[in-house]
């Protein structure tokens, strides 16, 4: 089992050195095929983890593993350590699985592109670092996995790096996770500090005899990183833009994998947690704003990967709703099954996009449902899925959590009316998108640009992923029906026993609602985009905050980077000027060496004491050597 | 052993200085000399008893037995590290120059090669005057490299830091005779701690300026621009870690009581050079500003470490002297060769040279990445390591730290993109190569270097203090 989830690991890893290495001499695709292949190999070894843990007794299920010792100091040791547990399994399952199959996907999607080997070197350095990410035995470990999720990211988001967009995104990306790391990092510091260890199991075990001070600090650390990478409130901004990267990176990155880690970290990191219940209600509190927030903004959004990209974030807020409250299982349940239609809803996108020879702009597009009627289905499935349908797969999920709110006083009240008001904006905006881009009649643009994915290697490589993943989102649920069928919660019971159960009733009066909600939204989205029986209501002003996206980007750059940039014009100007060049002539007089001509002499000043010092060198060096 | 790896490189400057060879066979025998350093680097690596205790493969002659002078050399782990990083620097710096060319390459040449041996030689000593011979006869060799040898502006740049190092090695010189005489030895081994003040602090001042430490910094940026690419990588990567090396060695290991109470300013200082030095690079115009300044920003990480004095803070800045030396000297040598084909390293005239040249593109986003500390790589590791010890002397250095890790990302991110990326800058041509196998020879094994680090870097911290007893050995006794 150790075995297998260390070649888990280390499997794609070896292909981006096998890629960078061969350069050349590896074809474009069979660069694809090994990074595809790698993967591959790394879910085969998380099934066969899966397998081996399953022959153990649930209470057994726990084995950490050190290969050696990563950072030492004194007392202290952080190993390159993994650990196997359920939580991981699931991980380690969801991220080899679905990355797979979007790696798959790439090789028709980058086919023909001038950098497909840098392209599948990265992919496949996405997927180590994330399998790391879940996979490490201690915090370091994970917050590495963390950094290099970041890193990887950076490089695909800027992958067409002639784009000043693609890179301006791809910094932003990697600077408001920066922000995230540091915070983890300095969780991290207090936690050594205290325990001397940074192993779960050591960590776990004090952190009840924590001080309420230290249990809230590191929380609050945690939670920084948690919402960085997972773009929630208030470090979200870089997501959208995060778009720029090829679609299949979005599927993969930024709405599968990498974005759901913060709430696998809230998860993993529970009884740190559970310590300091306002930051775990923070947690929430900041969901529930994110979900509404990214609802909203994603009703006005043109470009159909944007709209999909907030509708991410938005899910995510779910999430961590789940998680905020401590229902972890139905947190955990509703990643895996958003990972499906999520990825579902951006492949479908990217099939889209390449369709129409890289359009992205819904205003441009509609009736592809009769030109690529395949296309159309997966993508309803998708969005059925999306908006909470039964008996597609994010019904099961996001009721679950719905309902544990209800089981968790005043607080979960108010947030199950936020998370029920999501439901609403989910099934509008997902079935906006849906009846702009796939109702009526073909329009002018996409008549003039069609063309039909083939037959062939390229078009088959993208359409069995879709295929899998349609079948995935539509019956995935059903692993899951809450207070009747749990395996979930089951497996996870060791790692991450949930602090709420909703009752049947509580599930019964909150799905009805929520399925009634979705159903209204779709109707509503009906109206407006797919029979156009009524105007699209105008609020110039309501219009303008959204698609300004609530102004966070303009606030930021105000708030942060224009006085970074005036402090840093400050500094050259007012310290580091006159330092450098003030001190010549001071050091000079100093010194007592002013002549008319000053140059002449502080040459010579140079090789005099030059000459002085390299004369009393030598002069020393022959005494040593006679003297002895 | 000792012995010979500080005068192989000296008998090599005096070969190629006596013998009447032809340019290329100069250039070549510093080249060989250089590798054969490292070679006999690996040689003394496989000879040290990690799991013994104090100093090793030492070495020890009377010289002035009036005053207790004698010539006493030996390794400690943490030494052998950090001469091993600047054999492997050195030698990096030579064969770049021997790839570019030089002019006068017998006086160059022999230049760099004494400049190895007394490098060497700063490291090993266990004699404050033995210390102090080489760290002149470290200095004299620079004096010339930047002088003569470097760019337009190179005179001024020459008498900055001429004047700047002078100052404190007349001040390390005073403190070293005042020591020695007071103790009745120069010996660092067989000398006990001391307590006084002003010696400490005249320690201090030399190695702050040699660092340097804001705000004695002065020289830094013109020196770093106007040097050939190879001498300033030599100047940024190795000549600052002997003043982080000789607060370790003498400042903190001899004098603990000044150190404690001195502390806090010492501290202040590294952090307000941390993001000083970040803020400056961020909009410093070219990439020699860039890598000057960040070159700044960590060895004030490197002295928070350091003055921290507890195992994670010592063990951090250890690691963190050894990668900075391998990082900023591949920076440096990257700048060079990129500003052999734009004739420019102004940041606004580059741009867009990732296409079509792979090489070079990895190469700096390698070392771009590493040096910004990314999780998992052996910077990342050491500034960890550096920032969690120094948060246990006072929580708010390392929150200053860790948002100077945000700039880090945010300056370097900047010199990778307007090198490597967007459409190509007015200063950029079709005609400009990729990294020729050459200087790809010379650069890659640095790079590798630093990934093999990323890898383990408990090799060095495990490795460099003797098990629970991280500073005992280095006070030293009667």
């Amino acid at each position: 089992m150790i075995v297998a989830a260390w070649i888990c690991l280390i499997s794609p890893l070896a292909a981006t050195a096998l890629i960078t290495v061969g350069g050349n001499r590896l074809s474009r695709r069979g660069a694809g095929f090994l990074s595809t292949l790698s993967v591959f190999v790394s879910f085969v070894a998380a099934v066969v983890a899966f397998v081996a843990l399953l022959g153990d007794s649930p209470s057994q299920r726990y084995h950490p593993s050190t290969l050696w010792s990563w950072l030492t100091a004194g007392n202290l040791d952080f190993g390159l350590r993994i650990v196997v547990d359920p939580l991981s399994v699931m991980m380690m399952l969801i991220v080899s699985g679905v990355g797979m199959l979007i790696v798959l996907y790439s090789i028709g999607y980058m086919d023909g592109d001038d950098e497909e080997r840098r392209y599948f070197a990265y992919m496949a350095l996405f997927v180590f670092s994330m399998l790391l990410l879940v996979q490490g035995g201690n915090l370091l470990m994970l917050l590495v996995g963390w950094g290099l999720v970041g890193l990887s990211s950076y490089l695909l988001i800027g992958f067409w790096h002639r784009r000043p967009e693609a890179i301006s995104a791809a910094k932003k990306a990697f600077v408001m996770n920066a922000i995230g790391d540091a915070t983890m990092a300095l969780a991290l510091f207090l936690l050594i500090q205290k325990t001397g260890s940074l192993n779960f199991e050591q960590v776990f075990t004090a952190a009840p005899s924590f001080s309420n001070w230290t249990a809230n600090l590191v929380a609050l650390g945690l939670l920084g990183g948690a919402v960085a990478k997972s773009a929630q409130l208030p470090l979200h901004t870089w997501l959208p833009d995060a778009m720029e990267g090829p679609t299949p990176v979005s599927a993969l990155i930024h709405a599968a994998t990498m974005v759901t880690a913060g709430v696998y970290l809230i998860v993993r990191t529970a009884p740190l947690f559970e310590q300091a219940p306002k930051v775990l209600e923070l947690a929430a509190g900041l969901g529930a704003a994110t979900l509404l927030l990214a609802g909203l903004i994603a009703l006005v959004q043109v470009d159909i990967k944007k709209v999909i990209a907030y509708s991410t974030m938005s899910q995510i807020g779910y999430m961590f709703l789940g998680a905020g409250i401590g229902a972890y299982p139905d947190a955990m349940f509703h990643l895996m099954t958003h990972a499906f239609f999520k990825a579902l809803l951006f492949l479908a996108a990217g099939i889209v996009i390449h369709a129409l020879t890289a359009e992205q702009d819904i205003r441009k597009m509609g009736g592809l449902r009769k030109l690529m009627p395949l296309t159309f289905i997966a993508f309803l499935v998708g969005s059925l899925s999306l908006a909470g349908i039964p008996p597609f797969s994010g019904f099961f999920s996001k009721d679950s959590i719905l309902a544990s709110l209800l089981a968790n006083g005043w607080y979960g009240e108010i947030l199950w009316v936020a998370g029920m008001i999501g439901t609403f904006l989910t099934g509008l905006y997902a079935f906006r998108l849906l009846f702009i881009v796939f109702w009526g009649e073909p329009s002018p643009f996409v008549r003039e640009h069609f063309h039909a994915l083939e037959r062939d290697l390229p078009g088959l490589s993208m359409a069995i992923p879709v295929g899998v993943l349609t079948v995935l989102a539509a019956v995935g649920g059903f692993i899951q029906f809450a207070n009747v069928w749990t395996p979930i919660t089951d497996w996870l019971e060791p790692v991450a026993r949930p602090l709420v159960e909703a009752t049947g009733t509580q599930e019964a009066v909150s799905s009805v609602i929520a399925v009634t909600l979705g159903l209204a939204g779709i109707g509503v989205a009906w109206v407006l985009y797919g029979a156009r029986t009524s105007e699209v209501p105008r609020l110039a002003w309501a219009q303008t905050l959204l698609e300004r996206k609530f102004y966070f980007d303009e606030a930021y750059d105000l708030a942060f980077y224009r006085p970074a940039v005036f402090v840093a014009k400050g500094l050259a100007r007012w310290i580091e000027r006159p330092l450098v060049f003030g001190s010549v002539r001071e050091l000079a007089q100093g010194v007592g060496l002013i002549g008319r001509d000053t140059s002449r002499i502080q040459t010579g000043l140079v090789r005099t004491y030059a000459l002085a010092i390299a004369a009393s060198v030598a002069v020393v060096t022959v005494v040593f050597v006679a003297v002895r | 052993m000792t012995t010979a790896l500080i005068f192989l490189p000296v008998g090599g400057a005096l070969v190629v200085w006596l013998l009447p060879l032809r340019p290329f066979a100069v250039a070549s025998t510093a080249f060989l000399v250089a590798l054969a350093e490292v070679a006999l680097w690996i040689d003394t690596l496989a000879r040290f008893d990690f799991d013994k205790p104090g100093l090793q493969l030492d070495e020890q002659q009377s010289w002035f037995s009036d005053l207790h002078v004698s010539y006493h050399v030996g390794f400690y782990g943490f030494s052998l590290w950090l001469v091993g990083m600047s054999v492997v620097v050195l030698a990096a710096a030579t064969g770049y120059a021997f790839w570019a060319g030089r002019d006068r390459p017998r006086a160059y040449y022999g230049l760099m090669l004494m400049l190895t041996g007394a490098i060497v030689g700063v490291f090993v000593s266990q004699d404050l005057l033995l210390f102090y011979v080489f760290w002149e006869a470290m200095l004299v060799p620079l004096y010339f490299l930047v002088g003569v040898w470097g760019g337009a502006g190179r005179l001024r740049a020459t008498l900055l830091f001429v004047i700047y190092t002078m100052a404190g090695s007349l001040l390390m010189l005073a403190s070293i005779i005042v020591l020695g005489i007071s103790q009745g030895t120069f010996d660092l081994v067989n000398s006990g701690t001391n307590s006084s003040d002003w010696i400490f602090l005249g320690f201090v001042a030399a190695f702050a300026v040699k660092a340097p430490l804001f705000p004695l910094h002065a020289w830094l940026p013109e020196t770093y621009r106007e040097s050939s690419a190879e001498v300033s990588a030599v100047l940024s990567g190795v000549v600052s870690k002997l003043a982080a090396f000789g607060f370790l060695r003498i400042a903190i290991a001899k004098f603990p009581e000044p150190t404690a109470d001195f502390r806090t300013p010492i501290l202040v200082l590294a952090a307000c050079g941390l993001v000083y030095g970040s803020l400056l690079a961020f909009r410093a115009p070219d990439l020699r500003g860039v890598i000057a300044y960040s070159s700044l920003a960590q060895m004030g990480l490197i002295t928070l470490g350091l003055f921290a004095v507890n195992p994670l803070g010592l063990n951090g800045a250890v690691l963190q002297m050894v990668n900075h030396g391998l990082i900023s000297a591949s920076l440096f040598l990257i700048a060079g060769a990129v500003e052999r084909r734009a004739a420019t390293g102004e940041l606004d005239a580059l741009g867009g040279m990732a296409r079509g040249r792979p090489a070079l593109a990895t190469v700096l986003m390698a070392t771009g990445v590493i040096a910004l500390a990314v999780p998992g790589s052996s910077a990342f590791a050491g500034e960890f390591a550096i920032l969690a010890g120094v948060f246990t002397t006072g929580w708010g250095y390392a929150v200053v730290g860790a948002a100077a890790i945000v700039f880090a990302a945010m300056y370097m991110l900047r010199l990778i993109s307007a090198v490597l990326h967007r459409s190509p800058g007015r200063a950029v041509t079709e005609a400009a190569l990729d990294l020729r196998p050459a200087e790809l020879g010379i650069i890659g094994p640095l790079v590798l270097c630093l990934l093999v680090l990323s890898a383990w870097p408990a090799a060095i911290t495990e490795r460099s203090f003797p098990t629970g007893r991280t500073l005992t050995e280095l006070a030293g006794s009667r």
